[in-house]
């Protein structure tokens, strides 16, 4: 009998997979993370079945620690130079 | 009451009078009556706050948000009151909305707040909440 995730559980760890990506100081590492959990999510809404949802939500989880780390390493070296795409008046 | 209503009628002299009674600004829409002139035995607090619905500029702003992230045309009018289950978002795109608004406002939101925003004028409300929040602050 495998645990399936309730709603809100997977809902609140698309909403830290969202806050905790928006934090990384690479425009493009940012955009991609933002954009993978949400077509990730979005592609996987349709599962039905408890054990797949179990490892679908198992994999965000793991996904999310991956993140939160990565955030770290990367703002140790951020770059000096803002991408263009984030120019906002010239 | 005079005072009051004076206060709604005028804005500019309004906002010069409570400036100098409590040396805080508020912006358009949030009244407050200093007690230390007016007498008022009952408050409990020193400060009377009359909190109208959020501002149009916010509604407006969070109804574009709004449109942008579900795709919908410039042709379909919104009303605040319009539930978001009702305009076709499921609840990932509250999530997505709910994340935009607190990136477009710079402002936080946290869980149980976001589980409370069913309707357009929820989230604007609480939009506006906290940027008047932060603007006291600050």
């Amino acid at each position: 009998m495998v645990l399936a995730p309730s709603r809100v559980e997977v809902l609140s760890l698309f909403r830290s997979l969202l806050r905790t990506a928006s934090k990384f100081a690479d425009y493009n590492i940012r955009e991609y993370a933002k954009r993978r959990t949400i077509d990730g999510f979005r592609d996987n809404r349709g599962l039905s079945d408890p054990s797949s949802v179990a490892l679908a939500f198992a994999d965000g989880k793991s996904q999310f620690e991956v993140v939160k780390r990565q955030v770290t390493v990367y703002s140790l070296y951020a770059p000096k130079v803002k991408s263009v795409m984030e120019v906002t008046s010239l | 009451m005079a005072t009051l209503s004076a206060a709604f009628a005028s804005w500019k002299p309004a906002a010069s009078f409570i400036n100098q009674t409590k040396g805080l600004t508020y912006r358009a829409k949030v009244a407050s009556i200093g007690t230390s002139r007016l007498n008022f035995p009952s408050s409990r607090s020193s400060r009377l706050h009359i909190r109208c619905a959020a501002k149009p500029e916010i509604v407006n702003k969070v109804l574009e948000i709004v449109k942008r992230q579900l795709a919908l045309s410039n042709e379909t009018s919104l009303a605040p009151e319009s539930k978001f289950s009702e305009i076709g978002a499921d609840s990932l795109d509250t999530v997505e909305i709910v994340m935009c608004l607190e990136e477009e406002f710079s402002i936080s939101i946290d869980e149980d707040n976001s589980q409370n925003i069913n309707t357009i004028q929820d989230a604007a409300d609480l939009i506006d909440q906290l940027v008047q929040q932060k603007t006291e602050v600050a």
